[in-house]
């Protein structure tokens, strides 16, 4: 009887234990991100116009995913003030040879040579772009630790272990005026976070969503910033 | 209930049965020894440069139409068969119409003259590269294409003689299986060669020294 209080006892306890565990890593798997605006000129968008954000793939290291340039898009484009975004591919189509990697302009200087060809500055007024956004940057992953194994028998199967890694985004949005072919500033996301996914018996993963955490309040920013607020 | 197979007929199904499952089972183990073909696959768009106001013959050689580059393992079996040579065509067929007034395809160099045409383009693959992530230990699959542009006058006299390269890549993200990561990587180097192609095709030396009277 006295051993089957004990056994009792210990197994509440490895419960807490585990509950205060989650509990620590979910406020632990939290996201920092920190929003720097570096302004250099005036801004302003009509609801006739619209802007286009682009990746810059130049790199040999890396190259800006289209996936986080989709979704600071799509935020852009949601809510009461949403802003007219033309999608990458679509404008990278349309104006086809000019924005490939290796013949994008990489200045705000080089959109002046470019808007003399008629047949670019066709396509940009078709699609009514005021602003062009670079995005530029990446998200990298750092200090994997620990260790998952799984195990299956005759009786079942389950996980034992401890896994965790920190996430790091960096991107910057370089913003040019089209009309007046100039750069009107510049703004960087920078967010971290750290993941974990203790296992007992099931995998727990709790992930800091730090691409998703920067890609909003990029965008959010960026709203702000062309609508000159 | 009553049986409509007597024991001979059960015993010579249950023999082509086997004989199925066999010849499957050997389908099978080859299909995982053979080498993988990928066709590559793509669209590319209509540069946006104003036409030359020429008419220029494009001459696709079976080397270029038929062209197939084959991936080998560090033991040397066949790994991959990347065929390009129908891409390749679609590319040029493409661009060219964009770049110039009117684009004739010919079947054979030496009918020029009489198709009227005022310079005769032949593309070739020189070099053909792949890059994959278990041998670069890199994040992306990497394709790399060297070029011999070749252009001719309508007899066949030389006009222009160049070579341009090509590079794509596809990050790790994009790609569910090896095939569309190769895909991927070949269909982004033909986009970078038609961007390259159309905006710096009359800086090529001897095809602008060949344009200059012509633009006049």
């Amino acid at each position: 009887m006295a051993t089957n209080n004990t056994r009792a006892g210990l197994m509440r306890t490895g419960y807490y234990l585990i509950v205060m565990l989650i509990v620590g890593m979910s406020l632990g798997a939290c996201t920092t991100t920190t929003i720097d605006e570096f302004r250099q000129g005036d801004t302003g968008i009509d609801s006739s116009e619209s802007i286009v954000i682009l990746g810059r793939r130049q790199g040999a290291a890396y190259s800006t995913h289209a996936d986080f340039v989709e979704c600071v898009g799509n935020r852009m484009g949601r809510g009461n003030d949403a802003i007219t975004v033309v999608p990458e591919q679509v404008f990278v189509d349309a104006l086809f040879p000019w924005f490939e990697p290796r013949t994008a302009p990489m200045r705000s200087e080089d959109l002046q040579q470019l808007m003399a060809q008629p047949l670019v500055t066709d396509k940009m007024s078709e699609f009514g772009i005021r602003y062009m956004v670079w995005l530029d940057g990446q998200t990298e992953t750092s200090n994997r630790m620990g260790s998952i194994s799984c195990a299956v028998g005759p009786g079942g199967g389950g996980c034992f272990g401890f896994g965790s890694w920190e996430d790091d985004s960096n991107y910057e949005a370089r913003v040019w005026d089209v009309s007046s072919h100039t750069s009107v500033g510049t703004i960087s996301a920078d967010a971290s976070g750290q993941s974990y996914v203790p296992a007992v018996f099931v995998p727990i993963p709790l992930i800091a969503r730090v691409e998703a955490n920067a890609c909003n309040n990029l965008a959010d920013q960026l709203k702000q910033f062309v609508k000159g607020d | 209930m009553r049986s409509d197979f007597n024991p001979v007929q059960i015993s010579m199904l249950r023999r082509h049965a086997r004989a199925f499952v066999l010849l499957l089972g050997a389908v099978v183990v080859l299909n995982a020894c053979a080498a993988r073909t990928v066709d590559i696959e793509g669209t590319y768009p209509s540069p946006n440069i104003p036409p030359l106001p020429l008419t220029l013959g494009v001459y696709y050689s079976e080397a270029l139409q038929n062209f197939v580059y084959t991936e080998r393992s560090d033991a040397g079996k066949d790994e991959y068969l990347v065929n390009s040579g129908s891409s390749h065509m679609e590319l040029f067929n493409t661009v060219l119409p964009a770049m110039f007034q009117q684009v004739v395809v010919l079947d054979d160099p030496a009918m020029a003259n009489e198709r009227g045409v005022d310079a005769v383009f032949i593309p070739n693959i020189d070099e053909f590269q792949l890059g994959m992530p278990q041998k670069t230990r890199l994040d992306s699959y990497e394709v790399w294409i060297k070029y011999n542009m070749r252009m001719t006058a309508p007899d066949g006299d030389y006009i222009a003689d160049w070579v341009m390269t090509a590079y794509g890549k596809t990050g790790q993200e994009t790609f569910g299986s090896a095939e569309g990561g190769i895909n991927d990587a070949a269909v982004a180097a033909l986009r970078d060669l038609a961007s390259n192609f159309s905006i710096s095709f009359t800086s090529v030396p001897d095809v602008r020294d060949w344009l200059q009277p012509r633009l006049q």
